[in-house]
């Protein structure tokens, strides 16, 4: 709204119209709210009847229903206040990485009568593993997570706890994975992301432009940066798994941002007449049914896993639910600034 | 653009595909090959060390593999599966297995066995060892059993070359001490009387266990490589059946949910896209019986997107198709031009999502590939039967008076609007 004021104000010092006209252009790529962009346009060059396709080639729609790109500031705020978090987060808590990555051993036990963490721990601790993380998954379930174990430090552990309390054969899950296995893990996982992201590149570069190349690629390391975030945030454990989900997103917030280019480009060769920020916002309006019911029909079952799934399930879920939604905003509000911010900068299509 | 018939002819095939899926995919029950995640099981990692200047070569780690294929065989685990992957770590599943701490460690030694003259005991009483003079490649058989004292032995007979060779090596050390060494440890270190051209014996077993165990390593001989165990995990089959009926349901509802939202969105298209969607299932389903890939969590999470990606096509076609009738075209140029308009993206889309399902699969481990099999999987599937498929259906019906833009979801208000305009322009 103070926005809007002091452009007009700023209208009215100028006298001759094309400046005028100049200004309004600017304000637009600067982030202004289009609406009054429009309005001063429209003053500045003396047409008055916005119905007579005087404002725009899209006329009576105008600039699309929702103003995406003038209130583009708010949302670097929100992305920047979550990937702030999640950094701190980083340095106070860190990632909660699973076996996989540091090494370890899980059983998950499921005992013949009902027990307690508490005595759980005591029982732990009476054989030297009073350090070992202990987690109730299900009624009689429980996860006792410790440093590797070879096959006796396993067989002590097990033999006393059914002895004391009873466990129920066979085990739920037993997993060991020997320190530093993840090196290769993690490299793995690396090498996938880098071809896929570089394969990528080169696709959207030969379809689109290098413009849209390299925005897409800031837009899926925002999707990155955000997911590490969450998980950082909520403390979900990290595993091979979540590194699987990440490229799901990457996949998925691509999709996205394609439609959003494909509908852009189609734009710019229709109308040659509105300003590339018009185009760009008229294009997210037109593609918003479409990117909700995506995200939407998407999101259902993975919601459900979260709600009803097992802790596997789970971990696994929650990363994909951050990222469907983080690839859903990410595309919108995120990409297209970026795209217009470059264009403003070095223009490439027109104004 | 296509004719009538063609269109049908589309359909009917897609008839004739659903019908060969269902041959697949019957009976239900047995259809699917289920990952070891879900089924429950034992896997096992096992990581070939560099040993000194000695490289590894693929020719060795074949071998290893078919080494450990024989020993499961031996211990009697059915459908065992011994793969190698990207970083040449080699990867035994064995599905359902009651006693995995005895697989793990016969599948893990290296059984490499020497016959070497133990010179003396150093100070910490450890064995000075001569050099080898025989290794257990020359064995022809191992067996477990008691020796005529009553003790626990493993019996070795040697091929014929092997006996030669120890006949010669026991002559020419009378007197001395034979260390019998496996795995780099002393298992015992009798003396030698006189020349022997038979068997030989293990002694200093505790248990008759492990002597079997000593038997079946030697039987099916030394694995060329040492291998270190990476990673076991042993999945009950409690929790894979959790696993499955949590997805299960979440497919179901999620189904559902999708299902309401399309047809309120897109009404009768809405419809179509849902009844393609349940071809796409069908086909999917049908697909991965056939070519028995196993079914993974992370698979199913790939199901789970690649039904987004599915429908997501629809969405896009019908969207636009909308638009265009919004704009005044007739039905059967909003239908042509709403279909090209969306298929670029589509494509693209799709083949972008292609490219990480490639690199997830050439560089990913495990669990990862099988998720990227499905996802690939999917957006093939999927490109046929929301896009082909429900294109047939719709041209076909296109024409017919039941289309009416209350079918394809536009509300009444935004028909009004258009005949305003219409009105208007005339």
């Amino acid at each position: 709204m103070v926005s809007r004021k002091k452009s007009q104000k700023k209208v009215k010092k100028n006298v001759l119209p094309v400046s005028a006209a100049k200004s309004a252009r600017e304000n637009v790529q600067t982030g202004m709210e289009l609406e009054t962009a429009y309005k001063i346009k429209d003053e500045a060059s003396g047409k008055k009847d916005l119905t007579a396709g005087g404002k725009s080639v899209y006329g009576h729609e105008g600039f699309g229903r929702f103003d995406f790109i003038g209130k583009n500031r708010y949302w670097v705020i929100v992305t920047t206040v979550i990937i702030l978090t999640g950094i701190v987060f980083f340095f106070a808590k860190g990632f909660n990485f699973g076996i996989d990555f540091l090494g370890g051993n899980l059983m998950e036990v499921k005992f013949k009568q009902s027990t307690s963490i508490d005595e759980l721990r005591k029982e732990m601790e009476s054989i030297g593993y009073g350090k070992a993380i202990l987690q109730n998954t299900d009624a009689d379930r429980y996860i006792i997570r410790t440093t590797p174990l070879t096959d006796e430090q396993k067989e002590l552990i097990i033999n006393t706890l059914d002895e004391s309390i009873g466990i129920e054969r066979p085990l739920i899950q037993d997993r060991n994975v020997a320190p530093g296995f993840s090196k290769t893990i993690t490299r793995n996982a690396l090498i996938a992301v880098a071809i896929s992201l570089v394969g990528i590149l080169i696709y959207i570069w030969i379809r689109f432009s290098v413009r849209f190349a390299i925005v897409a690629i800031i837009e899926l390391l925002h999707d990155i940066l955000l997911i590490f975030s969450f998980y950082l945030i909520a403390q979900r454990e990290f595993n091979t798994t979540s590194i699987a989900v990440m490229l799901t997103i990457l996949g998925y917030s691509l999709s996205d941002a394609i439609v959003i280019f494909d509908r852009i480009r189609e734009e710019l060769r229709i109308n040659k007449r509105d300003s590339f920020p018009l185009i760009v916002n008229y294009s997210l309006n037109k593609i918003l049914v479409r990117s909700l019911t995506t995200t939407a029909t998407t999101i259902f079952p993975v919601i459900v896993l979260v709600i009803i799934g097992n802790e596997t399930l789970k971990d696994f879920s929650f990363g994909l639910l951050v990222g469907i939604l983080s690839g859903t905003y990410s595309s919108i509000f995120i990409g297209a600034p970026i795209l217009i911010a470059w264009n403003k900068r070095f223009p490439k299509y027109k104004k | 653009m296509r004719s009538r018939t063609t269109n049908i002819i589309i359909i009917a095939l897609f008839v004739v595909i659903i019908g060969v899926c269902f041959y697949y995919i019957y009976p239900f029950q047995s259809s699917i090959k289920l990952g070891l995640d879900l089924e429950g099981g034992t896997q096992i990692i096992l990581k070939p060390l560099e040993t000194g200047s000695e490289e590894v070569t693929d020719e060795s780690l074949d071998k290893a593999q078919l080494i450990i294929l024989n020993r499961i065989d031996q211990l009697g685990i059915s459908e065992p599966l011994v793969t190698r992957d990207y970083n040449r770590n080699i990867i035994v599943q064995l599905p359902g297995v009651d006693d995995p701490e005895r697989a793990i460690d016969i599948i893990g030694k290296t059984a490499q066995l020497e016959f070497r003259i133990l010179e003396s005991f150093d100070e910490n009483e450890n064995p000075v060892l001569g050099p080898v003079l025989m290794t257990g490649d020359k064995l022809s058989k191992a067996q477990a059993g008691y020796d005529p004292n009553g003790q626990i032995v493993v019996t070795m007979s040697f091929t014929a070359e092997g006996q030669e060779l120890f006949g010669k090596i026991t002559a020419e050390n009378v007197g001395k001490r034979l260390a019998i060494v496996l795995d780099g440890e002393m298992k015992s270190a009798p003396n030698i009387r006189q020349a022997i051209s038979g068997d030989a014996v293990i002694e200093g077993i505790a248990t008759l266990e492990e002597a079997k165990d000593i038997a079946l390593v030697l039987q099916t001989g030394a694995l060329p490589v040492n291998l270190e165990i990476q990673e076991s995990q042993t999945i009950g089959p409690t929790l894979g059946k959790d696993s499955i009926r949590q997805s299960l349901l979440s497919g179901i509802i999620g189904f559902a949910l999708i299902a309401i939202l399309m047809v309120a969105l897109f009404r009768g298209l809405g419809l179509v896209s849902v009844a393609a969607l349940i071809v796409y299932i069908i086909i999917f389903w049908g697909i991965l019986a056939a070519i028995k890939t196993p079914l993974t969590l992370p698979g199913i999470a790939g199901v789970v997107l690649t039904i987004g990606i599915a429908v997501d096509a629809n969405v896009l076609i019908f969207s636009r198709t909308k638009e265009e009738i919004l704009k005044g075209k007739s039905k059967y140029m909003a239908f042509t031009e709403g279909f090209r308009n969306a298929l670029k993206a589509i494509i693209d889309a799709n083949i972008t999502t292609l490219i990480t399902a490639a690199a997830l699969y050439r560089f990913g481990t495990g669990p990862i590939r099988g998720f990227a099999v499905t996802l690939a999987i999917g957006i093939l599937i999927s490109m046929f039967t929301a896009i082909v498929l429900v294109r047939a259906i719709l041209f076909l019906i296109v024409n017919s008076r039941a289309v009416t833009p209350g079918f394809m979801g536009i509300r009444p208000s935004q028909i009004a609007k258009l005949t305003e305009k219409v009105v208007k322009e005339k």
